[in-house]
């Protein structure tokens, strides 16, 4: 077996949390207001149900996902859908590719052009997702527990801020905005897609289904924990701020005497999202892999990522445009490929256990 | 091959990005070539703004003194023009990160608040975390005042403005985040202090234990005192909470007369001065005040608390440790110092009504009494009798009432009534949304206990 339960349990956990804590809250302040709480927790029980499905398919069967097509529709159809797959995570990755690019820029490195401080990213993603799933686990275990300190240095700083009352009164916002806010941000949330490809690739065991449902519902309230800390602080101009992740705890007193201190924290979770970034790139890297048949992951590597690099070019200052191109639009290949297909796997002719 | 050394490969990549990613300073700029700007005063002059910039200069140096302050100035359209010429003279990188201050001056009351100050909420320009203030006169002037509690004029009026002086009820001190949220709650008003500057040694009588400040530093009208209003003998009641005025009382806080106190001040600005460069300019040094408050509403200026009103919407708002009450009773004059204070404004609609209710409890002990001290009674200073008490809950729903005058007159919701019917009373939003304040019934549940 190429990966353990365990990990595939860090990384629904951490990975799900860190991806969602740059534009993510601010644009769900924009759409929502104080109700994004509510908006978030929309997208976060659909693919909480979709993440137990697939996870529980994975007790019924230990064929992996290209298995389960090549066997009900055959080897050509199998191919199809994956090389689809790994447009998807392409896809996927370009946002959070861009935003990354934008956060570090912005946070880090001011006074240095954005794009040439943020290419050398490229060096670890071609080393990286030329990797195969064990090491995908294994970046899992070493980024845990760095996600947890981190976590809990930036909460510790951020607490005292929060203005408890900012989010009253509840459920004002038009329902037309809250289903807004959730469709318009639905495109970060992939992960029952990497449920999908660990199909097949770990040894089950009875209980799993619910420890991978847990650590995803983990993941998803460190998430709302992180929204209520955010707007608990900002209150109404909460849209206006950025990097959401680097502004909760700016206003600890001790940052006035001591300086940023913050930034220790924001460096180590900043090697989390580079793991969790790069892992869209691995797995559409393994979906290309079995698309074509082309088992030379360097060269794949090496083609996946200089895609990349090109549409971070194209998009370099195109950003609002993407933004919004994939708030309005991109929710329908999120639906298809994020949810519907991992469900509708239940449906693929498998070997029972 | 490659299998062999991937361990090492992968560590080299690792470590070389690591080290990529660690290359920055945290922030701190190369000290031996940059100038920081540490505060900015703002005033408007016309269509422009002038932006006066008080920058660190780092200076190598032996003696352990090693920045020096100095003035420089910018003026454009927008705040960022200016902003940007200051940097084409000092060569800084046009952002805010160090400012620690943004001072505005007086000029500022008749244009737009956040026309002017938009451009510190923009993208990244600056970390929210920077206190506002208004100041009495321009910007630029006090910004050059040398100070006598500080030669850097930005950290003596940052004094003033500190938690710890908003701990006890003598400042409204505000921040970008504060002012901005305020703003753009449903009440649509925010506030920050007033400072003023005073000639050192120098306390205006006649504020029946709030007095503030002295004779203006710019030559001016008497600033402090006159905003109280009330008249009455003032001599040992203030010399607690001002440290000084031109009577007897001063000596505590001043170290003599006047002219002691005068000759002190300049002493210790001309040795600040030497010490730190060219902080603050020339001249006599001055203290800084800010127990006015400048009240916005609708992003616009709509006045000045005084020091009472300000009181009494610090009482309210801010979590304060120990705040120091003039109260009169039975003809004689106290000095109440309140502790475990729980303040609070509350809003229901009972039977149509919009009810406000200002709530404030404190438990209190005698700090100062106007008459002569006997020792036997001194030890039952934290047992005060009850028309002590009833003088100082008194004295605090005056300034409640005051402070509400203030607000309906200029129709300035600075203490959230229309936030607290927006959160709590929804239902009733639409109905009293547009005149809430004049509608509204004002309650007062001020509960001043004995320490002990």
């Amino acid at each position: 077996m190429k990966i353990s339960v365990r990990q595939i349990c860090f990384i629904l956990l951490c990975y799900n949390a860190v991806s969602k804590m740059l534009l993510y809250p601010t644009v769900l302040s924009h759409y929502c207001g104080r109700d994004l709480l509510f908006a978030a927790l929309i997208d976060f029980a659909v693919q909480a149900v979709v993440v137990w499905a697939v996870s529980f398919l994975c007790s019924r069967t230990d064929k992996t996902f290209f298995q389960l097509l090549e066997g009900t529709f055959g080897n050509i159809f199998a191919r199809i859908i994956y090389g689809l797959f790994a447009l998807f995570f392409i896809a996927a990755t370009i946002v959070p590719l861009c935003e990354q690019k934008l956060y570090v820029h912005t946070i880090f490195y001011d006074t240095v052009p954005p794009l040439l401080i943020f290419l050398p990213f490229f060096f670890f993603s071609i080393y990286a997702a030329g990797k195969k799933f064990t090491n995908i686990g294994r970046s899992a275990d070493v980024c845990m527990p760095i996600f947890v300190l981190s976590m809990i240095f930036v909460f510790s700083m951020s607490v005292l801020e929060i203005k408890w009352n900012s989010f009253m009164p509840v459920l004002k916002t038009p329902v037309k905005d809250l289903f807004g806010g959730a469709l318009g941000t639905v495109f970060r949330f992939a992960e029952p897609c990497y449920v999908l490809m660990f199909m097949g690739h770990f040894k089950y065991k009875k209980g799993d289904a619910a420890k991978m449902t847990f650590s995803y519902i983990g993941g998803a309230l460190t998430v709302l924990l992180f929204l209520f800390t955010f707007y608990g602080i900002y209150g109404d101009i909460a849209q206006s701020r950025q990097f959401a992740v680097s502004k909760i705890s700016l206003f600890f007193p001790a940052i006035d005497t001591i300086g940023r201190i913050d930034l220790i924290a924001l460096y180590i979770l900043e090697i989390v999202m580079l793991f969790a970034l790069v892992l869209n790139v691995q797995l559409a890297l393994h979906c290309v892999m079995q698309c074509t048949g082309y088992q030379n992951r360097v060269v794949l590597s090496l083609a996946v990522n200089a895609v990349l690099i090109i549409l971070l070019m194209v998009f370099d200052h195109g950003f609002n445009n993407l933004h919004t191109f994939y708030a309005k639009w991109m929710w329908i290949a999120f639906a298809v490929f994020a949810n519907a297909i991992p469900v509708l796997a239940w449906t693929l002719r498998r070997k029972e256990r | 091959m490659i299998k062999r050394f991937s361990v090492f490969i992968y560590w080299a990549i690792m470590i070389a990005l690591i080290a990529l990613f660690f290359t920055n300073d945290y922030g701190i700029v190369d000290i031996h070539k940059s100038a920081i700007i540490v505060a900015v005063g703002i005033d408007p002059a016309g269509e422009e703004v002038q932006v006066t910039a008080q920058l660190a200069l780092p200076q190598p140096s032996q003696s352990g003194e090693n920045v020096q302050y100095k003035e420089v100035q910018g003026s454009g359209l927008t705040v960022a023009d200016a902003l940007n010429e200051i940097n084409s003279k000092t060569g800084f990188y046009p952002r805010l990160q160090f400012c620690k201050l943004i001072l505005l001056g007086e000029g500022c009351q008749q244009h737009e608040l956040f026309r002017i100050l938009g451009c510190f909420y923009r993208r990244n320009y600056s970390e929210l975390t920077a206190l506002v203030a208004m100041c009495e006169g321009k910007a630029q002037d006090m910004l050059a005042m040398p100070a006598t509690v500080n030669p850097e004029t930005y950290t003596a009026v940052q004094r003033v403005l500190s938690e710890e002086l908003a701990k006890s009820a003598n400042v409204a001190s505000v921040n970008l985040k504060d002012i901005a949220v305020s703003n753009y709650s449903e009440s649509e008003a925010c506030c920050m202090p007033y400072i003023q500057a005073s000639k050192p040694g120098t306390s205006q009588s006649g504020g029946n234990g709030d007095n503030v400040g002295g004779e203006s530093a710019g030559g001016g009208s008497q600033s402090g005192g006159q905003s109280g209003g009330q008249s009455g003998g003032q001599s040992g009641g203030q010399s607690g909470g001002q440290g000084g005025g031109q009577s007897g009382g001063q000596s505590g806080g001043q170290g003599g007369g006047q002219s002691g106190g005068q000759s002190s001040g300049q002493s210790s600005g001309q040795s600040g001065g030497s010490a730190s460069g060219q902080s603050g300019g020339e001249g006599q040094p001055v203290d800084f005040t800010s127990r006015k408050t400048a009240v916005f509403t609708r992003g616009k200026f709509a006045g000045l608390l005084d020091e009472q009103q300000s009181f009494a919407y610090n009482i309210l708002k801010n979590n304060i440790r120990l705040a120091v009450l003039p109260c009169d009773s039975e003809g004689i004059h106290y000095t109440v110092g309140l502790k475990n204070t729980t303040g609070g404004v509350k809003l229901k609609v009972k039977n149509g009504v919009p009810e406000l209710t200002l709530k404030f409890k404190a438990n209190a002990q005698i700090q100062g009494v106007k008459n002569v001290m006997r020792p036997e009674e001194v030890m039952y200073d934290d047992v005060i009798q009850k028309n002590v008490l009833r003088g100082a809950e008194k004295a605090v729903e005056e300034r409640f009432g005051s402070l509400i005058k203030m607000c309906v007159e200029k129709d300035c919701d600075i203490l959230g009534a229309k936030e607290l019917l927006h959160k709590y009373n929804h239902k009733y939003w639409n109905t009293f949304r547009g005149d809430l304040l004049t509608r509204m019934k004002v309650n007062y549940d001020v509960e001043i206990i004995s320490h002990n």
